[in-house]
């Protein structure tokens, strides 16, 4: 996950958390600025990817903080402080989305991404890369979500279904058409990929002899 | 095993593994983005809002038992408002003449006053509606 404490133990994390919410619950305000400072990372780059705007995700993702703020209570300890913040955030994000779309662009009017080949191969990489996330946000609704938290999560499903409160079979189901939604818009990556795996191997080639 | 349910999972299963074959690129691409860093005063402006709200005064509950016998009168009024229309239909009804002869040039007053009540009931409520929807459902409404 981008931006994600980097606490080796996650359980240890979970429980950081669960000690700082019964500080706040008792009263002490400032015992959220843990909170904040543990999670302010993972929740801008949740509603980054949800809207490719960095000063919305900013705005987001302080509206997040400010709900869990004000709805820390209604955290039963049930499900570890994080899955409960995902699923607060995704809620807010995705209201807010509908209120104001993230994309001009239809899906079917996303760049094709050109071939390798050229010689400004970076430039190539970052125009594929940007091609493909806004290819992203032009999915349907209903499986830009699951394609975006599958990847925010590290193509953890099942952490991604319980952000979105969903049974893990369906989000599968959504994911895999989601999925198979870009691969049939950009089916010019397949030959990419295999065209950088020759350049890889012909480099390699040129190394060792 | 639900035998029903089998089939989906199964296509799901299918689908996951067809497209991880097809997708590296795409999961490279969508996986390896960098990490956005949230600007230097991010956690200050929340803590600061966060204070802001610990600190201000608690929201003024709704004075529901100031408000209950306004309520309790009003409900009571329109069930009488619709016990006496209905009382007036009924009377009308019950005097109008049978099939074959309408005279309805007598019964009409009757029957408009009671259309008029009528519309005069639902004008509000169609009002209260409209305006539900035009918010879209808040609390105050």
């Amino acid at each position: 996950m981008l931006g994600a404490p980097q606490s080796s133990n996650a359980a240890e994390a979970a429980d950081i958390d669960a000690a700082d919410v019964a500080r706040v619950l008792a009263g002490d305000v400032e015992a959220f600025a843990g909170i904040v400072g543990r999670w302010q990372g993972p929740l801008v780059n949740m509603a980054w990817r949800y809207c490719r705007d960095r000063g919305r995700a900013e705005e987001l993702a302080q509206e997040v903080l400010i709900r869990a703020w004000r709805g820390l209570k209604s955290w039963r300890g049930e499900s570890v402080f994080s899955t409960w913040l995902f699923a607060l955030a995704a809620n807010v994000y995705r209201n807010d989305l509908k209120r104001v779309p993230a994309v001009t662009v239809s899906f079917e009017d996303a760049a094709e991404p050109s071939l390798p080949g050229s010689q400004l191969a970076a430039l190539d990489e970052r125009d594929r890369s940007g091609s493909v996330r806004r290819a992203v946000l032009a999915l349907p609704r209903r499986y830009r979500e699951p394609v975006v938290l599958f990847y925010f999560h590290e193509m953890d499903i099942g952490a991604a279904a319980r952000t979105m409160r969903m049974p893990e079979g369906t989000f599968k189901a959504r994911l895999a058409r989601g999925r198979e939604l870009l691969r049939k818009r950009f089916p010019r990556l397949r030959e990419w990929s295999t065209a950088s795996a020759g350049a890889d191997f012909s480099s390699a080639d040129e190394v060792s002899s | 095993m639900n035998r029903r349910l089998q089939p989906k999972k199964e296509l799901a299963r299918q689908a996951m593994a067809g497209t991880a074959a097809v997708d590296p690129v795409v999961d490279r691409i969508l996986a390896g983005e960098d990490a956005l860093i949230p600007s230097s005063g991010f956690a200050a402006s929340v803590m600061e809002r966060v204070r802001d709200e610990a600190s201000a005064p608690a929201p003024i509950p709704f004075p529901w038992k100031r408000i209950l016998p306004g309520v309790i009168l009003a409900i009571a009024a329109l069930g009488w408002c619709v016990f006496e229309m209905a009382q007036t239909l009924l009377s009308t009804a019950k005097s109008l003449p049978p099939a074959g002869h309408l005279g309805l040039g007598g019964n009409l007053p009757a029957i408009t006053t009671a259309g008029w009540i009528a519309l005069a009931l639902l004008a509000p409520l169609l009002a209260w509606l409209f305006a539900r929807r035009v918010v879209g459902g808040s609390a105050l409404l």
